[in-house]
């Protein structure tokens, strides 16, 4: 890979490769490019086709299939495979149209509006929308690296190899033994994902190693969904509520922490949760409460917006891309506009569900744009359905508006009440697997 | 977890409050109504039957169905939250929209 200067040079040199290879608008749209046909990208790609099928839309992917990171976790315990997280791009070829260059950007000239790829072509556009994903920054604890994820530490995070080798340590895991799962700092991708990977490795103890055991060491003393989760884990697993938790349960919920040592373990910041270092030959991880050794290791490291951002100079200090919310057009260059994870989009979580959403509204408003309207007022909406145990659903649900500039959650309530109904706990649990169903249709088909 | 809703009618209070004119315009019915998509399918449209097709969907019964999943009248797992940030003239738009939906 290129580093930042040599990224923007390998883009400034366009001029000659363009006039050899021209792209010029088509008439009566104009052509937009998406980077990256993931979820943000894909939903982009065919919402603009629906917004107006005169568009050209070329999408330029790095992979040829998608392997979807949201209900990945279940690969970990068996419940899928690998090859059920693959996700096919040939219905957005097929019935809309849209071009794929399956290829890698390696440069980037703003002032042309041109881009070149690993594969030297080179891609003019009227407007551009990335939707890069996630970069995983695992230097950012000592003894962690991207050589030690890939063979030893898996992270899993961003779904592939590693989540295979996390689902095969798991199995190979001695009876008896530790699960340790090191939670991210805010902001993240999928707030409640830890959580809910960790109630499904729990959950799968129980029947293949029932004396295993599962700790979350965590840099955070909250987390999204954190309320209900604890109860889920509390009914199915014995896990012992902590008393800030307890005292927040509405009166006609019953909860008795039995005192024992739960198969499932919280260590929150205040607790001391915050990893220090860890060694990636014994697996033991270093916290301020002390050495905890693990069986089998998943550390969620702390994350930035994809290097594909960082490389085109559409971050800011904190890593991640500032953009006028209204349309998602970045602060930084006109005519692109960055989605999904990468993005800084204030109350709204970092989720497949938002990057759907983020991308609906950018298409309307670049397809508006490109027809000379001013685009209309945003909506968006954020629903991650999590599982507490197989059978256990509970969720965060919200509807986002444009409030002073700024992104805010306008719906008030976000999470499964505490004292919901079994009927609706089952529910949300079938919800979740439909979904899956239906949210990949409605991205990638 | 301070701030939790108890009652639907404090949710309503809130959406009041928060849907204040100080906000410029609606989104357009179709603007909202790909906020369902994601699990009603797109323009409403779906196979499988765990969630409600919208497509074509008679206005009144949008309307009611809303309506009452922000009373909770009828019960439901997140519906209720997601009525809730909508106004009654949203609603109504959003029921036009999936209504002309064939
Ligand atoms: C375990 C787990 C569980 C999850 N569960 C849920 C859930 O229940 N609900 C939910 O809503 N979300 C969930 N998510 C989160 C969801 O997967 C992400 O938020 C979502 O994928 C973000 O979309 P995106 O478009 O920003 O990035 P991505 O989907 O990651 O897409 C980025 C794409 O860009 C491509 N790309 C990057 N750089 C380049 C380049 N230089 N050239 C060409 N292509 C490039 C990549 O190949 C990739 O296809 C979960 C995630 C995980 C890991």
């Amino acid at each position: 890979m290129l580093n930042r200067r040599e990224f923007l040079k390998a883009g400034a040199g366009l001029a000659f490769a363009a006039a050899t290879l021209p792209v010029r608008a088509a008439q009566g749209g104009g052509h937009v490019v998406v980077v990256g046909g993931g979820v943000g990208g894909a939903t982009a790609a065919k919402y603009l086709k629906l917004a107006n099928p005169k568009l050209r839309v070329t999408v330029i992917e790095a992979n040829r299939t998608y392997v979807r990171g949201y209900g990945s976790s279940e690969v970990v315990t068996g419940h899928v495979s690998m090859d059920d997280l693959n996700v096919s791009y040939d219905t957005l070829k097929s019935r809309y149209g849209i071009q794929f260059v399956f290829d890698t950007v390696v440069g980037f000239d703003p002032a042309r509006k041109q881009l070149r790829t690993a594969g030297r072509q080179t891609l003019a556009y009227d407007k551009l929308i990335v939707s890069p994903g996630i970069r995983l920054l695992y230097d950012a604890i000592p003894g962690y690296s991207a050589a030690v994820a890939e063979t030893r530490v898996p992270s899993g995070w961003i779904p592939g190899a590693q989540t295979a080798l996390l689902a095969k340590q798991l199995k190979a895991m001695r009876q008896g033994g530790t699960f340790v799962l090191v939670a991210p700092p805010t902001p993240y991708r999928c707030p409640p994902g830890p959580y809910e990977r960790a109630a499904l490795v729990t959950e799968w103890m129980r029947r293949h190693n029932p004396t295993g055991k599962v700790i979350i060491l965590d840099p955070k003393d909250s987390f999204i969904t954190d309320a209900t989760m604890q109860l889920g884990w509390h009914r199915l697993y014995g896990y012992n509520m902590p008393a800030d938790y307890l005292k927040d349960l509405p009166a006609s919920v019953q909860v008795k922490n039995s005192g024992r040592p739960s198969p499932i373990e919280w260590v929150r910041a205040k607790d001391g949760g915050e990893v220090e270092k860890i060694d990636a030959r014994t697996l033991a991880v270093t916290t301020l409460q002390g050495v905890e050794k693990a069986d089998v290791l998943n550390i969620i490291p702390p994350m930035q917006a994809g290097k594909l951002a960082l490389d085109m100079g559409l971050t800011d200090a904190s890593g991640w891309c500032p953009v006028d919310r209204r349309t998602f057009e970045s602060s930084v260059h006109k005519d692109v506009f960055v989605i999904g994870d990468a993005s800084i989009a204030d109350a709204m979580p970092k989720s497949g569900f938002s990057a759907n959403t983020q991308a609906k509204v950018t298409a309307r408003a670049v397809a508006d744009q490109l027809a000379g309207r001013t685009p209309g007022e945003p909506v968006w909406e954020n629903t991650c359905y999590a599982l507490a145990g197989s059978e256990y659903g509970l969720f965060v649900a919200d509807v986002f508006r444009l409030k002073d500039g700024k992104i805010a959650q306008v719906s008030g309530q976000r999470y499964l009440p505490l004292d919901a109904t079994p009927a609706q706990i089952r529910l949300a649990a079938t919800y979740q697997q439909a979904w899956l169903k239906t949210f990949t249709e409605d991205c990638f088909a | 977890m301070g701030t939790l809703m108890k009652t639907p009618l404090l949710a309503l209070a809130m959406l009041a409050f928060t849907l204040s004119p100080a906000r410029a315009a609606d989104p357009t019915g179709e603007a909202m109504a790909a906020t369902c998509a994601g699990c009603h399918g797109t323009q409403g449209r779906l196979g499988t039957v765990e969630f409600m097709p919208l497509a074509g969907l008679p206005e009144a019964e949008f309307v009611r169905a809303m309506t009452d999943f922000r009373t909770g009248k009828r019960l439901s797992t997140l519906m209720g939250h997601v009525a809730r940030g909508f106004s009654d003239r949203e609603v109504r738009a959003m029921a036009r929209y999936f209504a002309s939906i064939k």
